[in-house]
């Protein structure tokens, strides 16, 4: 549709800047998005449809503003752009187009891997947690709100105009879909914060991993079209977890939640167990809710513990640590077979990290700390990787990709120096001194 | 707010394609587009090979669930200004329709199967739930206006066109790559749901509201050499209906698919609706000439549309 604001049209931002409308770039629950320019580039304007245009609305977004939230992971309203035939908007960057929405992933139109979406996952995390540390809750978390690249699982979360500072009462918007059971009962007291947050990040956790809601079970086939009061007992009054383990009554049906039956199959246990504890216990008890920090560490462990399956190559997640329980590739049913695992351990406090040594697997930064404030996948953080020696297919070394100069202890006690860019062959009982205290040990199991 | 009423005029028709047994399409078109009364369009193809043996039935099936639900979905958006409704409109639109429009079509197809089943040996196996699907199979097009939404949905091929109220030509729900071959996203497919895209337009005046809303199978865009035949038919479409409102247009239609379905060969059918609008002084002649669209297979060897006509041709996409 030709949208609100026809192309060409000047609109005047409140910091000064003449913004020009450039085209329509999509349509959503609370407004249009555009490209426009102005005169620092082309930007984003997003611009609200006449009902959402509440002097609430502005006052949230006047305030996001002045907060100037410069994080690469957030597309922040800049600018507020004053009213114009019954409505205003902001400006904010351009999406850029490697990061895909989330209903392109459910559709299956998305070429993507569980590495990935475990990452996504993670930076969504510590995305959200990075609001929250700064007191302010997004009340808003949603599948519509967070685009990931489907390569990297780096994450961008976009409409960020419901975001407000910890404890402000005004309205929400939430979906009902991602809103805490409280909020959906309209218990007194409840309001929008940090712990309904957490709730919601579940149910989003819960959609990137398993690519279903986590309470839509055979209750949802008998609702009709918005039957408000049936929705509100889905999502409020008794919500049940299709996966419950005390109560089947919500279990997924074979035919219609086909994938998340599979899904969830194919997750490991260590998330799978955070789950369960977020849709039970968390759904009545808000202070129970699995904590950032807890969703942190388990996601991070089992992006750790990816392996590919020898006879498919299909990554599947395996349980984190030494010793873990058997499985078989989801894609193919193959018995999967363990690389070897090297264990890092931090300074203190001591924190060991459990990485299983498939092909290209990698050290990365965030590994060497105790408690690392963001995760970095990227070449840019990468610390170690697994390489194939280049003359003997089939024989791996551990390439020190840092700027530190490592030290190395076989089982039989010779040492070696591995200098930057220097390969060290790949053994069990391999004991590396990463430097900074760091210690890094192969084991075959 | 206070909106308008828009009061749409439909036109409809279906042919069967040359050699076909029997017309595997199904159409609808039912309502004002008041508020109380939602305007509902839908089309759908049923795919007619032999392992889809009952897809006429499935189109329309999927033709009937679309018209109770979409309709049931038009009357609930009545009180779309109130505070955070569109965006509860429009998460149930995009996530929760296609799910309720798939699982009411499986509900339909395999009740007929139950109550219509094949003459076989005793000993003989029974189908899974998805072989009965598979006879059924069909697509579907579907869209509803009210006075203040214009919300579409589409599953496998066919098209949707909307001339806007500019006279701009937008297909907001054609995929960003055509499909290959004659493989298309079906209702029976499994969790059809996600193969379906959602095209949402909110409507806050009525002067931007669009001209025309167009939906047809593939019967029809199937017939012209290439995409830009199809769209100076429907520029050409919306040209005569302002200029001769819809009662010629209504008696030449059937001539007009009968012409599209013996190019493509194809059951081909179309449903639109549209929006009368007074022509000003001085609006030049209609796209297409007074001959009326432009005909299907024909597109390469007429002269394209003039600078009257040349409104069309922006495409553009809607995330869906």
């Amino acid at each position: 549709m030709s949208g609100m604001l026809d192309d060409g049209t000047r609109l005047a931002a409140e910091n000064g800047d003449d913004v020009e409308i450039l085209g329509f770039l999509g349509a959503g629950g609370q407004g249009e998005v555009y490209r426009v320019r102005t005169p620092d580039g082309e930007r984003a304007l997003k611009w609200y449809y006449p009902t959402c245009a509440t002097a609430d609305q502005e006052a949230i977004v006047r305030e996001l503003v002045t907060r100037d939230f410069a994080d690469d992971r957030f597309l922040w309203p800049e600018a507020f752009v004053p009213e114009h035939r019954g409505s205003f908007g902001y400006l904010m960057g351009l999406r850029p187009d490697r990061y895909k929405g989330l209903p392109a992933l459910f559709r299956r139109q998305l070429r993507t891997s569980p590495r990935a979406l475990l990452t996504a996952c993670l930076y969504t995390v510590e995305a959200y947690q990075a609001l929250h540390s700064r007191g302010i809750a997004y009340r808003d978390i949603s599948w519509g709100n967070i685009f990931f690249d489907p390569d990297t699982g780096d994450v961008l979360v976009c409409d960020n105009d419901n975001a407000v500072v910890e404890g402000d009462a005004s309205g929400i918007s939430g979906t009902m879909e991602f809103m805490a059971p409280e909020l959906v009962r309209a218990d007194p007291g409840a309001r929008p914060g940090t712990q309904s947050d957490l709730h919601s990040l579940a149910v989003l956790l819960f959609m990137l991993l398993m690519n279903h809601h986590p309470l839509k079970g055979r209750r949802e086939l008998g609702i009709h079209c918005l039957d408000e009061a049936a929705e509100r007992k889905l999502y409020g009054r008794s919500p049940l977890f299709v996966f419950d383990p005390a109560d089947d009554a919500n279990r997924p049906d074979p035919l219609e939640h086909a994938t998340v039956l599979a899904t969830w199959d194919a997750a490991a246990e260590r998330l799978r167990e955070l789950f369960r504890r977020s849709f039970t216990t968390g759904l009545r008890d808000p202070a129970a809710r699995v904590r950032e920090s807890e969703w942190r560490d388990a996601l991070r462990a089992v992006l750790d513990a990816v392996v590919e399956c020898a006879a498919c190559g299909r990554q599947n997640m395996t349980e984190p640590g030494e010793n873990p329980p058997p499985r078989d590739c989801w894609g193919c049913g193959a018995r999967l077979v363990l690389p070897p695992r090297l264990t890092v351990t931090t300074p203190p406090p001591r924190t060991e990290h459990h990485i299983r040594l498939r092909r290209a697997a990698r050290v990365q930064a965030h590994h060497l700390l105790p408690e690392p404030a963001r995760h970095d996948c990227s070449d840019a953080a990468l610390v170690a990787e697994l390489v194939e020696h280049p003359r003997k297919p089939g024989r791996f070394g551990l390439a020190n990709r840092s700027r530190e100069t490592w030290t190395g202890t076989r089982s039989d006690g010779t040492v070696q120096k591995i200098e930057p860019g220097q390969t060290v062959p790949l053994r069990s009982g391999l004991d590396l001194d990463l430097g900074g205290g760091v210690r890094a040990v192969v084991r075959a199991r | 707010m206070t909106l308008g009423v828009r009061r749409w005029e439909t036109l409809a028709d279906s042919v069967q394609g040359v050699g076909k047994r029997r017309n595997q399409d199904w159409y609808a078109c039912q309502g004002t587009g008041s508020g109380p009364d939602p305007l509902v369009l839908a089309v759908a193809d049923g795919h007619g090979s032999a392992v889809h043996a009952r897809s006429a039935l499935g189109a329309r099936f999927a033709v009937d669930r679309f018209v109770v639900l979409a309709g049931a979905f038009g009357r609930a958006a009545h009180d779309c200004h109130e505070p955070g409704r569109l965006a509860r409109l429009m998460t149930y639109a995009r996530d929760d329709f296609p799910r309720a429009l798939v699982h009411e079509w499986r509900q339909e197809a395999l009740g007929h199967w139950d109550r219509n089943r094949p003459v076989v040996e005793e000993a003989s196996r029974e189908p899974g739930t998805e072989e009965k699907l598979v006879l059924y199979g069909t697509t579907l097009i579907g869209a509803v206006l009210t006075p203040w939404l214009f919300v579409a949905w589409q599953i496998g091929d066919g098209d949707l066109a909307v001339v806007e109220h500019d006279g701009t030509l937008v297909r907001p729900l054609a995929p960003a790559e055509e499909d290959l071959g004659d493989e298309t996203e079906s209702l029976c497919g499994r969790e059809a749901w996600r193969a379906m895209r959602m095209h949402w337009a909110p409507l806050f005046e009525e002067a931007r509201s669009p001209r025309l809303v167009v939906l047809s199978t593939d019967g029809l865009s199937k017939s012209f050499a290439s995409a830009d035949g199809y769209r100076e038919f429907v520029s050409g479409l919306a040209g005569r209906l302002a200029q001769e409102g819809g009662a010629g247009v209504r008696e030449a239609l059937p001539d007009w698919l009968a012409q599209a379905s013996r190019y493509s060969g194809d059951d081909t059918t179309l449903a639109a609706a549209v929006r009368p609008a007074p022509v000003p002084a001085g609006t030049p002649a209609a796209p297409g000439g007074p001959e009326g669209p432009v005909e299907p297979g024909a597109a390469e060897a007429r002269t394209p549309p003039g600078p009257d006509g040349g409104e069309v041709d922006t495409e553009r996409t809607t995330e869906t």
